[in-house]
């Protein structure tokens, strides 16, 4: 797995408070539940999603919680908070905009 | 938004600091979860387990890097480098215990003193009263031209009936006066029924004041006691409710005592209460004016306190209340009218101002400059410890320390060092605390400790807050400069393995120590100026003679008994009379011109009996005394002060000519003319009663009354002991006529309690300077020994030259007198600063000699020479060999 050179600057928090935001997973999985979703276009190194999820924790939008895992460890599991939920909005409308002004930039027709 | 925030982030961050072993540890569980889970994916993919585990862990890359980059989301590396910081501190500090302690004691000395001096101030000034919500309590006054005045009875009725006062949710009348309760001297306060509900002050015993108890007027004689009133006055009768006390005479049922403590908001403290109805009773002498309402008889006036509504403001509370004023007041002349209303707030013992901190500035800048002085101690102890630690500090800085960071640490080492300083200076705080209380008690004029309103003076968090402010703040001060001088070590010199040489902060340390001389001897100066102030106006001839003289001031209504009981008392001699109490607050005053000159002179008036000048002493120098027929018909005619016969007629007689008097309209101080035009009949010796030595104040016309006039103040002439005497007559006229005596006090102490707060501000000064003197003397001391201990080298090599033990003696003194010099210098410009700055506020202050100089420099200049004598003489015993053979 290389480093994210594919993953547009800033978009890794919105990635992992959608993913979160559809169920509270644990790290591995997120790594998972991301390559599944994407059809195995976005990757996220190990090196950038641990230090991610632990800011996004301490920035008070997510929070762990420790659980038996599905095969019987224990597990650090990630959810969104009520402050999180508000953050992935604020997120996803920037992203929207950014993207589709990218959009709009590419599709110009050439003269 | 950001308040959520910190409600995920603050536990957080806490649980991460405290429970840190258990954070790190979830931390590793979380990484190896990962990597056990990725070694399951490829071997389920395939892969043999041995592989797999190595696998997994190269696709997670460097741990101990990730786990780092976790640890910085934290956002405690701030916390952790101080943590850090100060076991370095505290390990380097107990390596050095002379130091620390040294340190400790000096700032402990200036923050103590400080912490003196802020306990008091947030005892009267910052402290709240001890009632319910105090910050809603305020006092309102009407303003006018000259400043402001109380409300009147009636116009306070007034407002109250006419629902003009809503802007509080309730409000009392209040009116304080000074009554005989038993044989006690007490202070009273008459207010309304629902003072105690409102104040929110509950009963120790039986019950307080009801709105019942002041409805109808003088049917409900009760009161209620003050507890210190109840234990030292009635020696806490368990069962004195019920019982009957005297006020002035006049029989009262105490109902209740209030809880302990409470001594009302008033600026003296109050010993009972009772229902604002009875003034009539209470105070007759006053009485008839209660329901006259106008303004300018005393009697009138009332002052009204209340509980603001919460969410309005003051501003626009004294506007509310000022649209009321026109209802009350229109049938005033002009100039008695209100421009305004004001709130005052009453939350605390003295009602904070600009005006409150102004006055007090002085003192605190005085106090400050001690701490100052202990901070530059500091600094240069620092500095030669900063000195020997040069090695160290250019090691670290030519390994990569940032220099910040070292600077960083340095303060924080500052900072644990003057830690230990707050529980010294709270050692010295108390017992300055407790030494000046009784100093003060020892010494205060004895009469006048009732008027005094004691507020405890107890460490409370705003005392802490403020030590370990100072403390901070002297950390910073003493710390910030060695720090950065320290870490200014040039990496080149250090790794050639030359430290410090380049490092020689001597001229910060002599300026240092000059700053210290100027400011210790200006203080001194200060108290030198005060010292002088006192001594001058304890030695002004007030032309008085008040010795075996008594004040006796009396209700009007026993005046014909107590004249009769007076005069068939063997021990008094002579009883005079006067409208005001000499020495006790001032005269009215007049504008006088001769008839038919318009150019007029101010003048105090007073209205005398014949036996007046007598009884004080005060001799005839031409024409002659009143009469007793002048005396009790109150005829026009007028005595005269020799000053004021010299600067209206100069060398001419004054003896029968006409002089017109007009009140001025300036002057506080109550007091009527009954003439316009009088004729002269005597010239009298003059009088000063002020605080400054001019000719205005001794200028005097007196117009006859006598002892029977009303509102008369007696001064009793009294064979034998004094105090005896007034013991008795005291006893006599309660047992004739109860309530008689308003007061009773000796002339003598009068004049004691005129000087006794110069005296105080002299005692306080010098205090100060002898502590800012000490402070120096170390300072100087410490500079001189680490000068000789450096130029150890230098000295060493003279010495072995030939130089002579007193050439070396004089590089020494050299060095300490250019110090001294330059110091004493900077003190007498600012010295001369402040003492006209004294003498533009204080009269008495004006046009003092050179002594205070010339004393304070020869006493400084003295001190340092004695500072430098050990240093000088340790230079004197170098053996050149040693030192050589050092190097």
């Amino acid at each position: 797995m290389s480093r994210p050179s594919d993953l547009v600057q800033g978009t890794l928090d919105l990635l992992l408070l959608k993913i979160l935001a559809l169920e509270p997973l644990h790290g591995f999985a997120i790594v998972q539940r991301l390559k599944q979703v994407s059809g195995e276009v976005l990757q996220v190194s190990d090196g950038s999603l641990y230090p991610a999820l632990h800011k996004l924790e301490q920035e008070g939008w997510i929070m762990a919680e420790w659980k038996t895992s599905e095969l019987g460890r224990r597990a650090k599991y990630y959810s969104l908070t009520r402050l999180g939920r508000q953050q992935l909005a604020k997120e996803t409308a920037s992203w929207e905009r950014l993207s589709g002004a990218i959009n709009v930039v590419v599709n110009l027709k050439e003269a | 938004m950001r308040l959520q925030h910190w409600f995920y982030a603050i536990p957080l961050r806490l649980k991460s600091l405290f429970l840190r072993p258990r954070v790190e540890r979830d931390l590793d569980d979380e990484v190896e979860f990962h990597i056990e889970m990725q070694v399951r994916e490829l071997i389920a993919a395939g892969m043999p387990e041995q592989e797999a585990r190595f696998q997994a862990r190269v696709q997670f890359g460097a741990q101990a890097l990730i786990k780092d980059e976790c640890r910085d989301q934290r956002r405690l590396q701030l916390f952790e480098t101080l943590i850090q910081d100060i076991r370095y501190a505290v390990r380097g500090l107990r390596r050095a215990p002379a130091f620390a302690l040294t340190v400790a004691l000096t700032i402990g000395l200036g923050l103590g003193v400080n912490t003196a001096v802020f306990t008091i101030f947030n005892a009267y000034v910052l402290r709240p009263v001890e009632v319910p919500d105090p910050y809603s309590l305020y006092e309102a006054f009407w303003s006018n031209r000259t400043g402001v005045r109380s409300f009147t009875a009636s116009e306070f009725e007034g407002l109250r009936r006419e629902r003009k006062l809503s802007m509080f949710t309730d409000v009392y009348s209040s009116r304080s006066l000074q009554i005989r309760l038993n044989s006690h001297p007490s202070f009273g306060e008459l207010v309304s029924g629902n003072y105690f509900h409102l104040l929110g002050v509950r009963p120790a015993l039986g019950r307080m004041l009801t709105p019942e108890d002041s409805w109808a007027p003088g049917r409900q004689p009760v009161a209620v006691l003050s507890y210190s009133a109840w234990q030292s006055m009635f020696g806490g009768d368990p069962a004195i409710v019920g019982k009957k006390v005297l006020a002035g005479g006049y029989p009262l049922e105490v109902v209740g005592v209030a809880r302990e403590g409470f001594i009302g908001l008033l600026e003296v403290r109050q010993d009972f209460w009772a229902p604002i109805t009875l003034l009539p009773q209470l105070d007759p002498d006053r009485a008839e004016s209660l329901d006259a309402g106008m303004y300018g008889r005393a009697g009138a006036i009332i002052r009204m306190f209340g509980r603001l509504k919460s969410g309005v403001s003051v501003t626009q509370a004294e506007a509310a209340l000022f649209t009321a004023a026109p209802l009350f007041t229109s049938d005033r002349a002009a100039a008695d009218r209100p421009i305004g209303a004001v709130l005052r707030s009453r939350a605390t013992n003295v009602p904070v101002s600009s005006q409150a901190v102004e006055n007090l500035l002085p003192i605190f800048a005085a106090f400050g400059l001690v701490l100052l002085i202990a901070c530059a101690n500091v600094t240069n102890m620092m500095l030669a410890r900063t000195m020997a630690r040069q090695r160290e500090i250019g090691i670290r800085l030519s390994l990569g320390a940032a220099r910040a960071r070292l600077i960083r640490q340095l303060l924080t080492e500052s900072i644990v060092l003057a830690l230990p300083s707050v529980l010294v200076g709270y050692l010295i705080s108390d017992g300055i605390l407790e030494l000046g209380m009784r100093a003060m008690w020892a010494t205060i004029p004895g009469e006048f400790a009732e008027f005094i309103r004691i507020a405890p003076l107890t460490l409370d968090w705003r005392v802490f807050a403020f030590m370990m402010a100072a403390a901070v703040t002297t950390a910073f001060l003493f710390g910030l400069a060695p720090a950065i001088q320290a870490t200014r070590t040039s990496v080149v010199q250090t790794a050639r393995g030359d430290f410090g040489n380049e490092f020689r902060p001597s001229r910060f340390r002599n300026a240092l120590v000059v700053a210290q001389i100027a400011g210790c001897a200006s203080l001194l100066i200060c108290a030198a100026v005060m010292l002088q102030g006192a001594n001058r106006v304890s030695l002004m001839d007030t032309g008085l003679r008040t010795r075996g003289v008594i004040d006796l001031e009396i209700r009007e209504q026993s005046r014909s008994r107590v004249l009769a009981a007076l005069a068939s008392e063997p021990l008094v001699e002579k009883v005079g009379a006067s409208s005001q109490v000499p020495l006790d607050g001032g005269f009215p005053a007049a504008q006088v011109s001769r008839t038919g000159d318009p150019s007029v002179i101010y003048a105090n008036f007073d209205q005398a009996s014949p036996e007046f000048f007598e009884v004080f002493g005060i001799g005839v120098d031409r024409g002659r005394n009143f009469t007793q027929e002048e005396a009790r018909t109150g005829a026009p005619v007028a005595v005269v002060s020799k000053t004021l016969a010299r600067r209206m007629w100069g060398a001419g007689d004054p003896i029968g000519q006409s002089i017109k008097l007009q009140r001025d309209k300036n002057s506080h101080i109550p007091g009527e003319i009954p003439f316009q035009e009088m004729t002269v009949v005597g010239v009298v010796n003059d009088i000063n009663t002020g605080m400054s030595d001019s000719d205005g104040q001794r200028t005097f016309v007196f117009f006859p009354g006598s002892s029977a006039t009303k509102g008369m103040m007696l001064a009793i002439q009294v064979k034998g002991d004094v105090e005896a005497a007034r013991v008795r007559i005291d006893d006599l006229l309660t047992k004739t006529d109860p309530g008689a005596v308003n007061y009773i006090h000796k002339m003598d102490q009068f004049k004691a309690a005129r000087v006794y707060p110069l005296r105080v501000a002299w005692w306080v000064s010098s205090a100060v300077g002898g502590l800012a003197l000490l402070l120096t003397v170390a300072g100087i001391y410490g500079v001189l020994s680490y000068l000789v201990t450096q130029r150890a080298k230098e000295i060493g090599i003279r010495m072995a030259l030939g130089a002579s033990r007193g050439e070396v003696v004089g590089l020494v003194l050299r060095q300490s007198l250019k110090m001294v010099f330059i110091g004493l210098g900077i003190a007498v410009v600012l010295g001369a600063g402040v003492s006209q700055l004294l003498g533009s506020q204080f009269l008495l202050m004006r046009g003092l000699s050179v002594t205070p100089y010339i004393g304070t420099i020869a006493l400084v200049f003295v001190a340092a020479m004695a500072a430098t004598l050990v240093p000088s003489r340790r230079a004197v015993r170098i053996d050149p060999m040693t030192t050589l053979r050092c190097e």
